[in-house]
């Protein structure tokens, strides 16, 4: 009983904080952690690298305003990357098909085939960073809905290779369906060794909360 | 006689250089290489260098220049790996060499 109560609590923390723009594709073999949490989601999404050129893994969402929880096999490809002298870039597709289900307002206990799609590129240097990224979400009778969302960022100090690393960020994220069609966020991204975390708030006060492990 | 005589010097040397032929071997061996490569420009992607070598049994250290753009890959005594492995996976890592220099 005490092992089904830590993996409950477990799962819920593990939805309870969030996933985030770092990348989605690791290294062969390479098992991440991706959590995401959010004024419009929480979201956590565990992959696993087989080749350099996609990764696999489950994704389960809980998306508040309608209430619908997604559960999803997600497919992340990197469809190409830029490797320059000092910067890299990438371009990326990432897909998923699952079950959405829903008991908020007219639905009764609803579930209901779901799939989404979306790009997601981004740059970056040792000082600057830069990333777009897009999803559209169908749901069946529960809905869909359509986000793109923007980064751009910079570094306040060059750390190497070890360090804890500091980067302040400015996200614009637009979700036409959402209560807040437009938000901006400026947010804090730290990473060292293989965890990665973000913290940020949003112009309407909501927290973002993104945690990202390799293994 | 004289003909068992040469066959047995021939036979002794034979011998000596087959058990000497390790030993010239292992000290030509590198201890290190160095890897400049294109790409390098995030710690947290980087791990995947890390990762993948620590997975090699050839390998001793890997330490990440990321100034540099420099991959230093220490070797275990008299072990090395072959060029064309070592840019097999840093490709398989998501980067381009440019240049590989054995120490």
């Amino acid at each position: 009983m005490k092992k089904l109560a830590f993996i409950i609590f477990l799962y819920v923390f593990v939805l309870c904080v969030s996933s985030t723009n770092a990348r989605p594709v690791s290294y062969p073999n390479g098992w991440t952690v991706m959590m995401s949490n959010n004024g419009d989601y929480n979201s956590v999404h565990v992959h696993y690298t087989p080749t350099i050129d996609y990764s696999i893994g489950f994704r389960s969402e809980y998306r508040r305003e309608n209430e619908v929880f997604l559960n999803a096999i997600q497919l992340n490809t990197l469809v190409k990357r830029w490797n320059k002298a000092n910067s890299q870039a990438n371009f990326y597709i990432k897909s998923g098909a699952g079950i959405a289900y829903s008991d908020h307002g007219k639905y009764q206990s609803e579930t209901e085939a779901a799939g989404f799609t979306g790009i997601a590129l981004d740059w970056e240097d040792r000082d600057y960073f830069t990333s777009f990224e897009n999803r559209f979400l169908h749901t069946g009778e529960l809905g869909h809905s359509y986000m793109q969302s923007a980064r751009v960022g910079f570094t306040p100090y060059v750390g190497e290779y070890g360090d804890l690393h500091t980067w302040l960020m400015l996200e614009v994220e637009h979700e036409p369906t959402a209560q807040n069609p437009l938000t901006y966020k400026p947010l804090i991204r730290l990473f060292k060794d293989v965890h990665l975390a973000e913290l940020g708030m949003n112009n309407h006060g909501e927290v973002t909360f993104n945690w990202v492990i390799r293994y | 006689m004289t003909i068992l005589k040469n066959i047995f010097a021939i036979l002794s040397l034979v011998i000596a250089l087959t058990m000497l032929a390790p030993t010239f071997a292992l000290a030509n061996t590198p201890s290190k290489v160095i890897v400049q490569v294109n790409g390098l420009v995030c710690d947290f992607c980087a791990r995947a260098l890390e990762k993948v070598f620590s997975k090699q049994e050839e390998v001793n250290t890997i330490d990440v220049n990321l100034d540099t753009k420099n991959i230093m890959i220490e070797f275990n005594d008299n072990q090395t790996i072959a060029e064309e492995k070592i840019k097999e996976l840093i490709t398989n890592s998501g980067y381009d060499v440019v240049k590989v220099s054995y120490e």
